[in-house]
């Protein structure tokens, strides 16, 4: 449940660490809770703990993507090492601009984890898909087919029926849309 | 010089104004689509607009980024037609650079550049008009550029320009009481903690007339807090009784 919306501006002082715990939106000093952004005043309660209090505009806030996000990206360019991609989706968001990462050869299974390259100064994002449920989950067949997935590293083209080599993702049936 | 008085014996200014009164002010927020926030603002007869874009990733050469947070690109420059002689070199001179930077300071106080690493916040400032306080205006409209875009700021930035005359602090020059021999003073003020994010003067003062300066422009600074927040709010009920229309 959720209390009558009200505007803030940023520096606002909103309440103080005692009635609510922060969310996102706003910022904590000298034992208060302000506002960052201008907006609306959202107070949720859950449950025995403190409830949540944070400042929401009408438009998405710019999302980055953050260590341990799982990313939905597109690749761009491979070579023997690594793959470079850019990253469109950060869970269920899309971005406004998209961002730069790297596969590198070694993180894409959990068997090859071990070797890690140091000295690399990586500039860009480092992803992953050394789990189960990451991987490919779209992929184009050299004939220009979208190609069906038959195991964890295979995929087929229905048209010319050749198998392909991909890290498949064993995606979750609650991500899968229609 | 006989006939123009900065400051004459009833206390009115050149345009009549008093000694701590502000200039006549209006803005407006989002006025560009494209850009992720953007603000117009007229002090005066100063115009500025201001844009700002992000964050989003670093462009360019990527050994700028910052890994614990945002850097702030700021570009300042003045349209050819905004002073009273064409301008020949509106960018790249030394004067700009300078505001640039001093732009980027200013912002990087307030805007929680902690929470975005590794990415960019671009904020772009055009003086259309130039009457004197050039940079205080250009902060008070990124302010409003930078609420507009949803980026978190810990508070207002609130700039204004003070100058000082027959022992009495003029807040919010024109340009004909800066180029008048005023000494003046640039402030900018987070309002709320009363915290200054930059002071600028290159002029002569008096060291005892310090203190009092810095003063009547932090009191200036917090009139101009109360105008922005104005705008703001009216920006945000605008908003939402589109959105729910």
């Amino acid at each position: 449940n959720m209390s009558p919306l009200r505007l803030c501006v940023p520096g606002e002082k909103l309440c103080s660490v005692d009635d609510c715990r922060a969310g996102t939106g706003v910022y904590q000093r000298h034992g208060y809770i302000y506002s960052s952004l201008a907006g609306y005043v959202l107070k949720k309660n859950e449950g025995e703990e403190l409830p949540v209090i944070s400042v929401v505009r009408e438009t998405e806030a710019q999302l980055l993507p953050d260590v341990g996000a799982i990313v939905t990206c597109k690749v761009t360019g491979i070579n023997s090492r690594f793959a470079k991609v850019h990253i469109l989706y950060v869970g269920s968001t899309p971005l406004k601009d998209r961002f730069r990462g790297t596969i590198r050869k070694e993180d894409v299974r959990e068997s090859e984890k071990d070797k890690i390259s140091l000295g690399d100064v990586q500039s860009t994002y480092l992803l992953t898909t050394a789990e189960n449920e990451l991987g490919v989950v779209v992929a184009h067949s050299e004939a220009g087919a979208q190609m069906i997935p038959i195991s964890w590293r295979e995929m087929q083209c229905p048209q010319t029926n050749a198998k392909e080599f991909r890290k498949v993702a064993r995606v979750q049936p609650e991500y899968l849309e229609a | 010089m006989a006939g123009l008085e900065l400051l004459t014996d009833q206390g009115y200014r050149l345009d009549g104004r008093k000694a701590s009164e502000l200039r006549k002010f209006q803005a407006r927020m989002g006025v560009f689509a494209q850009a992720d926030g953007s603000a117009y603002l007229e002090q005066g007869n100063t115009k500025a607009l201001a844009v700002v874009y992000g964050p989003h990733e670093i462009r360019g050469s990527r050994s700028r980024a910052l890994h614990d947070r945002a850097v702030i690109n700021c570009q300042y420059s003045m349209a050819t037609f905004s002073t009273a002689e064409r301008k020949r070199r509106p960018h790249g001179d030394r004067k700009s650079t300078e505001m640039s930077l001093h732009l980027k300071q200013t912002f990087e106080a307030a805007v929680m550049t902690q929470l975005f690493p590794r990415s960019q916040i671009d904020i772009y400032v055009k003086i259309l008009q130039s009457d004197g306080g050039n940079y205080s205006v250009c902060v008070n409209a990124a302010t409003l550029a930078v609420i507009d875009a949803g980026i978190p700021m810990r508070d207002y930035v609130c700039a204004c320009t003070v100058g000082f005359v027959d022992e009495t602090p003029l807040a919010d020059l024109c340009y004909a009481e800066e180029s008048g021999g005023v000494s003046s003073l640039a402030l900018a003020l987070l309002p709320r903690g009363g915290q200054i994010a930059l002071v600028q003067m290159d002029a002569r003062l008096h060291q005892d007339h310090l203190e009092t300066l810095i003063e009547a422009a932090m009191t200036a600074c917090k009139g101009v807090s109360k105008v922005l927040d104005e705008v703001v709010r009216q920006h945000l009920q605008e908003a939402s009784v589109h959105s729910r229309e």
